[in-house]
C-alpha cells in the first residue's frame, strides 16, 4: 500500500510559532493513484493548513512539528527549494477558492499555461501553445482557441478556475489539491468542476485531494472522507462509513444539517433512517 | 382575515433594463410574483440571473421599465426618491446582506448599529435600549455583546447581529441574500432556526440564493430564476421533486447532497446539453 | 474623540504644544516688550538682556517682532484651513450624494482650480480685493481646496458604496443622518492629517507671498517673514532663523502629532488601541499585585 501511495501523511502536527500551540494535531491520510479522499472541516479547523504543509507552502507563522509528509515515497522534509521547484506542478499541484487571484490579469489566460508547460516540460512555443490548448479542451471549455487569447476579466469564475485546474495538471502531476475550489461558484457550475475533476481521476489515474467545509461536496467526488474540527480528526472512513454510520458528534451535526435544512431532506428513496 | 392574507409583495410583469441606449440589456422580464404574510419564500438563481436586481427593484434601488410593484399594498411603482424614504422610515422592508463583515459599520458597536433603524422611527434613549435587548435576545445573543465592534464578533454572531437589525423596526417583508452562505454548519442551522421563527410574527422572508439546497429546509415555496425570467414558481417540495423547467432539473442535480448517484452525473450531462445547445 | 485623544501620550503633547502657540497667538501682541516696529541704530545686535534675542537689520527687537507677529501668522494658517475645509472637505463630501450635475460641475471646478498658475491667481485677487493678509489666505485657502476635495471625496466614495450604507439608506436614514453616523468618522482622519499639512505649509506660504509684497506689508512682523529676512543676513547672525523656524516646526509637528493621534483613535484602529493598552494596563496590574 504504501509503496503505490502518492501522498502520505502520517501523525501530522503543526505548530503555530508565535503561541507555540499546535493547531494541526496528528493527521493521517494515504492517498493512492486514481483514488480520491475528502477533508471536511469548518474555517479554522486546519484543513488548509494540512494541505499547504503537503504542498511545501505553510505560511512562516507556522511549521511541522512532528509527524512525517511523503510524497511518491520522498520525505519532503528533507527537500530544498530547487528540488521542490521541480516536483511542484510535476508531481504535486493545488487549485484554490478565488481562482482570479492566481492569474495575471494583464495576460491573456493561454499564454500562462503555456509558460507552464515550457518551463516544466521543456516544449517549444507554439508546441505549448497546442498543448495548452489541448488542455483547456480537456477541461471541457468549449472554444479553447478563444479562451487562450482572453484576459481574467472576459472570464467567468467558473472559466478562470478551468483555466487553472488546466494549468495544475499541464505537466501531469500524480496528485491534485483541490482547497475550496468550487465554494465561490454557481452550483451549477460546482457540480460541472466536481464532474471536471472525477472524469480527470478516472481517465488519468490522478489522485485527488478535495478539501471542502461541505460534506456533500467531499460526499459527491470522494472515496475516502476526513473530517478535521479543531485540528484533530474526529472521524476518518469510506464515504459510505461515514455517511451511514457516522460516530463523532460533529459529522452527525454535519449529516443532520443536509437532512434538515438540504436537499436530502425531499430526495426520498436512499434517506437515511 | 381579509388583510391578513392580503400579500405583503405583489409583483406584476416586472422588467428591468441597466444601462444605456446601445449598452442597454435586460436583466429582469415578465416576473410576476405575490408574497403573502408568513411566508417563507426562496428565490433560486444564478449569477446574472437577476435575482439581486429583483430584490433592489422592491427596494426601490433600481426603476422598473415595466411592470408594477406593490409593496404591503401601496403602489411604489413610480415612486420618487422622498416616497421611498416614507416607505422606508415605516419600515416596511427590510434586507439582510450576504457578508455582515461589510454590511454592518465597523467603526459602530453592535448598540449603536442596532440603534439606527430605531432612530429613524424616533425611537431613543431608554426605550430604543430595551427594544435592541429585546430584539438581542430574539437572535439568541447576549447582552454583553452590545458594546462590541463587528471586528470582535464571530461570522455567526454579526450575522444574527444583521438579522436582528432587520428586525428592529418590525418589518412586513424581509429579503436574505444568502443570509447562511458564509457561515459553517453550526451556525448554519442556528441562523436558519432564528429565521424560521419569525413565521410567527407575521413577517414574509424572501431568502434569495444561488443553491437549491441551501432553501430546500426553509422555504415554503420555491421561484426559480433563469436569465432574467421566471420560470418555475411553485411549493419546496414540488419544485424539487417533480421539477418542470429543464433549468431547475439541471439546479436539483447540481445542488451537492450526501447521497448523489451515477444517474444524477448522466442527467446532468443530457441537461447541460439541452440547456446550452 | 477629545478624551481619548488626551488619552495617548503623543495626542497630550500636540495638544499642550498647540495650546501654547495659541496662547501666544492672543496674548503675544499684549505682552511683547518693545515695540516691534521701532527701529534703532544698533542693528544685528546679539542677544542680551535688552534684547533677549538680539535685533534685526533695521534695529527691531526680534523678541518683540516674534510676539507680535504670531497673532497674524497662527491666524493665517488657521484661515487657509477652514477656507480649505469649507471649499474643498464639504463639497467633497458632498460631491458623492448631490447628483450628478453637481459632480460634475465640482469635479470640474476643481480641476481648473488645480490648473491655475498660483502666482498669477495670487497677483489677481490681491488686485481684485485689496492687499492684506486675509486676502492672501482666502487665496491659499482657494488653492489647497483641491486637496482636500480629493482626499474627502476619496474617503466619501469608499463609504458610499459600502453595504452598510445601503443597509442605512434601506433602513430610511436620511442623508444627513448616513454622512453623520457613517461617513464622517472614515473622512475626518485623512482630512485631520491634510489639514495639519496645510498648517504648516500656510506658515511658508505666508512668507513666500510676503516677499514678493502680497499679504503682509513689510513692517509688520510674521513668523514666516522673520525667517525669511533672517536668511538674508545668514552671515552675520547665523543663530538668526532658529527660533522662527523652531517655532514654525513645533506647530507643524504638533499639528501632525495630532493628526496621527486622531487617526488612531477614531474607528476600528481606535479600538484596536485601547483594548491593547488595557490589557497591558492589566497585566502589569496583576504582575504588581503578585509582587
Amino acid at each position: 500500500m504504501t509503496s503505490e501511495s502518492v501522498l502520505t501523511l502520517r501523525d501530522v502536527h503543526i505548530r503555530d510559532r508565535v503561541t507555540g500551540r499546535d493547531v494541526v494535531r496528528g493527521v493521517d491520510l494515504d492517498v493512492g493513484p486514481g483514488r480520491s479522499i475528502g477533508i471536511v472541516g469548518e474555517s479554522g479547523s486546519g484543513k488548509t493548513l494540512t494541505c499547504r504543509a503537503a504542498l511545501g507552502i505553510l505560511p512562516r507563522r507556522f511549521t511541522v512539528a512532528d509527524g512525517t509528509i511523503e510524497l511518491l515515497g520522498r520525505d519532503i522534509a528533507g527537500l530544498t527549494d530547487s528540488q521542490w521547484t521541480e516536483l511542484r506542478g510535476s508531481a504535486i499541484s493545488a487549485v484554490f477558492q478565488d481562482p482570479a487571484s492566481y492569474l495575471n490579469p494583464s495576460i491573456q489566460v493561454g499564454p500562462q499555461i503555456a509558460e507552464v508547460i515550457r518551463v516544466k516540460l521543456g516544449l517549444q512555443r507554439r508546441a505549448a501553445k497546442l498543448r495548452a490548448i489541448e488542455l483547456l479542451t480537456a477541461v471541457h471549455l468549449r472554444d479553447p482557441e478563444l479562451v487562450y487569447g482572453r484576459y481574467t476579466y472576459e472570464l467567468s469564475g467558473g472559466m478562470l478556475q478551468r483555466v487553472l485546474i488546466a494549468a495544475a495538471i499541464a505537466a501531469q502531476p500524480q496528485i491534485l489539491i483541490a482547497d475550496e475550489a468550487t465554494t465561490a461558484l454557481d452550483v451549477t457550475v460546482q457540480a460541472e468542476i466536481l464532474d471536471l475533476l472525477t472524469d480527470l481521476r478516472d481517465q488519468s489515474g490522478l489522485a485527488l485531494v478535495v478539501v471542502s467545509h461541505d460534506l456533500a461536496v467531499v460526499a459527491q467526488v470522494c472515496d475516502e472522507v476526513l473530517v478535521l474540527h479543531d485540528g484533530e480528526v474526529v472521524e476518518r472512513g469510506t464515504t459510505a462509513e461515514v455517511l451511514y454510520e457516522p460516530r463523532h458528534e460533529y459529522t452527525r451535526l454535519l449529516i443532520a444539517e443536509h437532512e434538515q435544512y438540504g436537499l436530502d431532506r425531499f430526495r426520498e428513496g436512499d434517506r437515511v433512517h | 382575515m381579509s388583510t391578513e392574507n392580503r400579500p405583503v409583495l405583489e409583483v406584476t410583469d416586472l422588467e428591468v433594463h441597466y444601462g444605456l441606449r446601445s449598452k442597454r440589456h435586460r436583466a429582469l422580464s415578465g416576473v410576476s410574483l405575490s408574497v403573502v404574510p408568513g411566508e417563507i419564500i426562496g428565490i433560486i438563481g444564478e449569477t446574472g440571473s437577476g435575482k439581486s436586481t429583483l430584490a433592489r427593484a422592491v427596494l426601490g434601488l433600481v426603476k422598473a421599465s415595466h411592470g408594477r410593484i406593490v409593496v404591503d399594498g401601496e403602489d411604489v411603482t413610480g415612486y420618487s426618491g422622498r416616497r421611498w424614504r416614507g416607505l422606508r422610515r415605516r419600515g416596511v422592508v427590510q434586507y439582510v446582506f450576504q457578508d455582515p463583515l461589510r454590511s454592518l459599520d465597523p467603526d459602530l458597536t453592535v448598540a449603536q448599529s442596532l440603534a439606527e433603524p430605531l432612530a429613524v422611527h424616533g425611537v431613543t434613549g431608554a426605550a430604543a435600549h430595551a427594544t435592541i435587548r429585546q430584539y438581542l435576545a430574539r437572535v439568541r445573543l447576549g447582552e454583553e455583546l452590545l458594546s462590541r465592534l463587528p471586528g470582535e464578533l464571530t461570522g455567526g454572531q454579526r450575522q444574527r447581529v444583521a438579522v436582528a437589525r432587520a428586525l428592529v423596526s418590525e418589518p412586513k417583508l424581509i429579503f436574505l441574500d444568502e443570509p447562511v452562505s458564509a457561515l459553517d454548519s453550526a451556525n448554519r442551522v442556528q441562523v436558519l432556526e432564528i429565521l424560521k421563527s419569525l413565521r410567527s410574527t407575521g413577517a414574509a422572508l424572501v431568502f434569495i440564493s444561488h443553491d437549491l439546497g441551501s432553501v430546500a429546509g426553509v422555504a415554503d415555496r420555491i421561484a426559480v430564476l433563469y436569465q432574467g425570467e421566471l420560470v418555475e414558481v411553485g411549493p419546496a417540495a414540488e419544485i424539487i421533486n417533480a421539477p418542470r423547467h429543464d433549468y431547475t432539473r439541471l439546479l436539483v442535480r447540481s445542488a451537492p447532497t450526501l447521497h448523489s448517484s451515477a444517474a444524477d452525473r448522466a442527467e446532468r450531462d443530457a441537461l447541460r446539453a439541452a440547456l446550452h445547445g | 474623540m477629545v478624551r481619548r485623544v488626551l488619552s495617548l501620550t503623543s495626542g497630550r503633547i500636540a495638544v499642550i504644544i498647540l495650546g501654547v502657540i495659541v496662547l501666544l497667538a492672543v496674548f503675544g501682541p499684549l505682552i511683547s516688550p518693545q515695540d516691534s516696529l521701532a527701529g534703532s541704530a544698533d542693528t544685528l545686535a546679539a542677544p542680551s538682556w535688552a534684547h533677549w534675542l538680539g535685533t534685526d537689520y533695521l534695529g527691531r527687537d526680534v523678541f518683540s517682532r516674534l510676539l507680535d507677529g504670531s497673532g497674524v501668522s497662527v491666524a493665517g494658517s488657521v484661515q487657509v484651513a477652514l477656507i480649505a475645509l469649507v471649499a474643498g472637505g464639504i463639497p467633497g463630501i458632498l460631491s458623492v450624494y448631490l447628483g450628478r450635475v453637481f459632480e460634475w460641475a465640482a469635479l470640474r471646478l476643481v480641476d481648473t482650480l488645480i490648473a491655475l498658475p498660483f502666482l498669477l491667481f495670487a497677483v489677481a485677487v490681491v488686485a481684485l480685493l485689496g492687499n492684506g493678509i486675509s486676502q492672501a489666505m482666502l487665496v491659499v485657502g482657494v488653492l489647497v481646496a483641491p486637496l482636500y476635495f480629493r482626499v474627502a471625496r476619496a474617503a466619501t466614495l469608499q463609504v458610499a458604496h459600502s453595504q452598510y450604507v445601503e443597509a442605512a439608506i434601506i433602513s430610511g436614514v436620511s442623508l444627513a443622518g448616513i454622512v453623520r453616523r457613517h461617513v464622517w468618522a472614515k473622512v475626518l482622519p485623512p482630512l485631520a492629517v491634510a489639514l495639519a499639512q496645510t498648517i504648516g505649509t500656510g506658515f511658508i506660504i505666508v512668507s513666500s507671498l510676503t516677499f514678493l509684497g502680497i499679504g503682509v506689508q513689510p513692517p509688520a512682523p510674521t513668523w514666516g517673514g522673520l525667517l525669511a529676512t533672517d536668511l538674508g543676513y545668514l552671515s552675520y547672525q547665523w543663530y538668526a532663523p532658529i527660533v522662527p523656524a523652531a517655532l514654525i516646526m513645533a506647530t507643524v509637528w504638533a499639528s501632525n502629532l495630532l493628526a496621527d493621534a486622531i487617526r488612531d483613535v477614531s474607528g476600528v484602529n481606535g479600538r484596536a488601541l485601547l483594548d491593547d493598552r488595557t490589557i497591558r494596563r492589566r497585566s502589569a496590574a496583576a504582575e504588581g499585585s503578585i509582587r
